[in-house]
């Protein structure tokens, strides 16, 4: 412990120095940036400006990039709650709640909490990394193909708590995002699939038009169908912060999400949009009022942006330990170490003291100064929602095009992005929930690959899953979560997603 | 965003400019096209290339990044782009491999390898074989005897069907008559925590991905895919000296032009070439990537080229179809 005290002490003292400080500063305001901007998220961000880092030192590169990385995550939640357009995917689950909120005045103290939440599940998975980094990272390399199947088929019985009206649509609409996440080329045998020859489909629908295009432009499209407009908020002063009742209620919700977003942050693949998913998905299943979710609740807005930033941190585990990526971004960050000569690899941590024990401080330094930029940033924000939505609107769609367009430099792209829009239209007046779409399409190619690569590695004998036994734990407990669900099911017979349903329909007829 | 932005401006400009200006070519911005993410391989090439191009030439050289389709998408726009020099790709092996794998599935292959004329090889890797340092293979024979005794029973992880890390394992199992059981990753990075987490006995891939590995302890070099040994590793044998001259393979990284570009224009990106690789910031930077400039151009890299594309070409015809049971 003394010896984790006096490398703290060397990475403060690399941290504070007034050059890294400015990087930090200079990584946070972009990542801010990046997140608020619709489309354009951390991976785009990082990546465009990776070759501007092939000037600076190791350490200020990291340092810069990383706080891109966890800046995003920040900022991500601002168009989401105010406009209910993704900031990047990983807010997705913020624009149901989150928006709600803001519609009921409270989009000051939702901005607030999430901001509030950020720092807290930053700050905590931050001494998760310093102190458990090497043992962690050796579990997450246990992990492998039949291990993940597992874990994903976990994660999509999250499905079933995620939409407040009938589950017969919400699976359905699942199976929509599985089938759209089965698009582009077969990792396994090469063949291309429903790409009817347009090259660019080969790496499949991306997440970002998807997102984009199912929450914000099918919003704007509904808007502009709206009889009358919605009414121009005027926030007031007091409305920025959160009520003490609010607070209270966010304070669970922010700390499992914090380790929720942590721990599924160190496996493979998009983790820190899986953590807002399934944090969500927790947050409603041990809520004494799950009908509030979808409606504004506080800790639908809290959980899920306490995951995405503490999964970010996750993500580092694996990258700084072991030197191995845990998804897209860590391996463009490793890329960045590799062009100034340092190796990753597992003896990062003992050669380069210096940049780890700094890494880790600047993102103590980072989160501190994220809070301070949010914070006073939610009075500005909130103003966007004085402008008249005529001109407000159309700023949003040029604004996503652009984003999602600048990701890949890709027409293909845009055009998904639109063709989701519309769809999103149709669906949500047919009183479909879009979110399962996004996780179906998030999921479906990592579940795919996972399964192919296990009967791969066992030649196709299932009983792979059963013989290791992270993964058989895994299934069991998913199994034993069904079961449960049956029982009560045959017990009350219609529970309170179906007495909702209900009742909204006797509300709208 | 803006870089991109601008990049993209700059195309835009120089199509609409003079296509007279031959002689006094470069005149504007030359663009270079890396069909991959920013951070891959292709990309940390490009940016030190095209800097030092920037230098040689005091003409702007931009890289920009168009991925997808596993480099597909890049490598197709620049088939098609206007054969004036101002369009430039910095490719890898998989260049000669997609169209493969496109005649493969009987589907219209998004470019083919003759629509490129190539000006220079910048750097040519060989895969080393890798094995955890847990398992019983301590020697390339170790490990070609066992897989010959157990047929299709001992794994290995790649970036991808057709992807470079599965090509050359091929090669070497066409060459050693061995079957092994192939476990497709998405991606370098991914095949690479597969074999650190155990789940699979073997991986090929390039010098600086695995050192850092073998100097921890973790993997154990077998062999290596080249024509020499690697210099930062004396002791690990060439597949060749052990015996297999046609388990040959490298990822290698190229500048090609658009087919059809004049000869002089392709003479002078040459001559930058071949200036640039020389420049010392360009060395410096490569150093610190592990990775060695290997420089050929002109016939020479024709050669090594065609040779290469053969060698791939019969390897993915001999993998055939994955048919689905």
């Amino acid at each position: 412990m003394l010896e984790v005290v006096q490398n703290l002490g060397l990475g403060f003292s690399v941290a504070l120095s007034p050059p890294l400080l400015l990087y930090a500063f200079v990584g946070c305001v972009i990542g801010t940036l990046v997140g608020v901007l619709p489309g354009v998220g951390p991976l785009a961000g990082i990546s465009l400006l990776l070759p501007a880092t092939f000037g600076m030192d190791a350490t200020r590169a990291i340092v810069m990039l990383a706080g891109i990385y966890y800046g995003a995550m920040y900022g991500g939640s601002t168009t989401s709650i105010l406009m209910r357009i993704p900031g990047e995917a990983a807010s997705v689950m913020t624009c149901i709640d989150g928006y709600a909120m803001a519609r009921k005045g409270r989009g000051g103290a939702a901005l607030a909490i999430a901001a509030v939440g950020s720092y807290i599940a930053g700050t905590a998975s931050v001494v998760a990394l310093m102190v458990m980094a090497p043992p962690l990272a050796r579990v997450a390399l246990r992990f492998g193909p039949p291990e993940q199947l597992a874990l994903l088929l976990l994660g999509l019985l999250v499905l079933a708590y995620m939409s407040s009206g009938s589950m017969l649509k919400a699976l359905a609409m699942a199976a929509l995002g599985l089938l759209l996440g089965t698009v582009g080329i077969d990792q396994m045998t090469g063949y291309m699939r429903y790409a009817y020859g347009v090259v660019e489909l080969g790496d499949g629908l991306g997440v970002v038009p998807v997102a984009v295009g199912l929450f914000g432009v099918a919003e704007i499209l509904a808007t502009a169908g709206a009889p009358t407009p919605p009414a121009v908020i005027k926030p007031r002063l007091r409305d920025l912060l959160p009520s003490r009742g609010e607070w209270r209620e966010s304070a669970w919700p922010i700390a499992r999400g914090s380790v929720l977003g942590f721990l599924i942050g160190i496996l493979p693949g998009s983790a820190h949009i899986i953590a807002s998913f399934v944090s969500y998905a927790v947050e409603k299943r041990v809520s004494r009022r799950p009908q509030e979710f979808g409606h504004g609740a506080v800790a639908g807005v809290a959980g899920p942006e306490s995951a995405n930033n503490s999964a970010t941190s996750g993500a580092f585990v694996p990258m700084l330990a072991l030197g191995v990526p845990s998804g897209p971004i860590p391996a463009v960050m490793l890329a960045a170490l590799m062009v100034h000569g340092v190796a990753p690899g597992p003896l990062l941590i003992q050669n380069q003291p210096a940049l780890f024990w700094g890494f880790i401080a600047s993102m103590y330094v980072g989160n501190v100064m994220l809070l301070i930029l949010n914070l006073p940033l939610v009075g500005v924000f909130v103003n966007i929602l004085r402008v008249p939505y005529p001109y407000l609107y159309p700023a949003i769609l040029v604004f996503s095009i652009l984003g999602v367009y600048a990701v890949n430099a890709s027409v293909v792209d845009v055009w998904i992005m639109l063709v989701m829009g519309v769809l999103g239209y149709v669906l949500r007046k047919l009183d479909f929930e879009t979110a399962p779409i996004v996780l179906g399409v998030v999921l479906a190619p990592l579940i795919e690959l996972s399964l192919r690569q296990s009967l791969a590695m066992s030649d196709g004998r299932y009983a792979i899953f059963l013989e290791h036994r992270i993964a058989a734990a895994l299934l069991a407990f998913g199994l034993g979560l069904v079961l449960l669900n049956l029982y009560t099911f045959a017990r009350r017979g219609l529970d309170w997603r179906a007495r909702m349903a209900l009742a909204e329909k006797g509300d709208s007829s | 965003m803006m870089q991109r932005l601008a990049a993209t401006m700059l195309v835009l400009v120089a199509s609409i400019g003079p296509a007279s200006a031959q002689d006094t070519y470069p005149n504007r911005p030359i663009t270079m096209v890396v069909p991959f993410p920013p951070g891959g391989v292709a990309d940390l090439t490009a940016r030190p290339v095209a800097a030092a191009m920037e230098r040689v030439l005091k003409n702007p050289v931009g890289v920009v990044n168009k991925q997808g389709a596993a480099g597909a998408v890049g490598m197709q726009s620049v088939a098609v782009a206007k054969p004036d020099g101002y369009t430039l790709l910095l490719a890898l092996s998989s260049i000669s491999i997609i169209p493969e794998a496109d005649k493969l599935f009987n589907r219209p292959p998004a470019f083919t390898v003759d629509q490129f004329a190539p000006i220079a090889l910048i750097s040519a890797d060989p895969t080393i074989l890798v094995v955890p340092a847990d398992k019983p293979w301590k020697t390339a024979k170790d490990f070609i005897e066992d897989a010959r005794k157990r047929p299709g029973q001992i794994s290995y992880s790649s970036s991808g069907i057709y992807g470079t890390l599965h090509m050359a394992m091929e090669l070497l199992s066409q060459a050693a008559g061995i079957k092994l059981r192939h476990v497709p990753h998405a991606g370098a990075g991914p095949a690479l925590t597969a074999i650190l987490g155990g789940h699979v006995d073997a991986l090929a891939s390039g010098p600086a991905v695995v050192l850092p590995h073998i100097k921890a302890g973790k993997l154990r070099p077998l062999a290596g895919w080249g024509d020499k040994r690697v210099a930062a590793l004396p002791d690990v044998p060439t597949l060749k000296e052990l015996g297999y001259p046609d388990a040959e393979f490298y990822i290698w990284a190229g500048v090609f032009a658009p087919k059809g570009t004049p000869e002089p224009v392709v003479a002078k990106l040459r001559a930058t070439v071949r200036d640039a690789v020389n420049d010392s910031e360009f060395k410096a930077a490569m150093d610190k990537l592990e990775t060695p400039v290997t420089f050929k151009q002109g016939d020479e890299f024709q050669r090594f080229f065609d040779a290469d594309a053969k060698r791939l070409a019969e390897g993915v015809r001999r993998v055939g179809r994955v048919e689905t049971k």
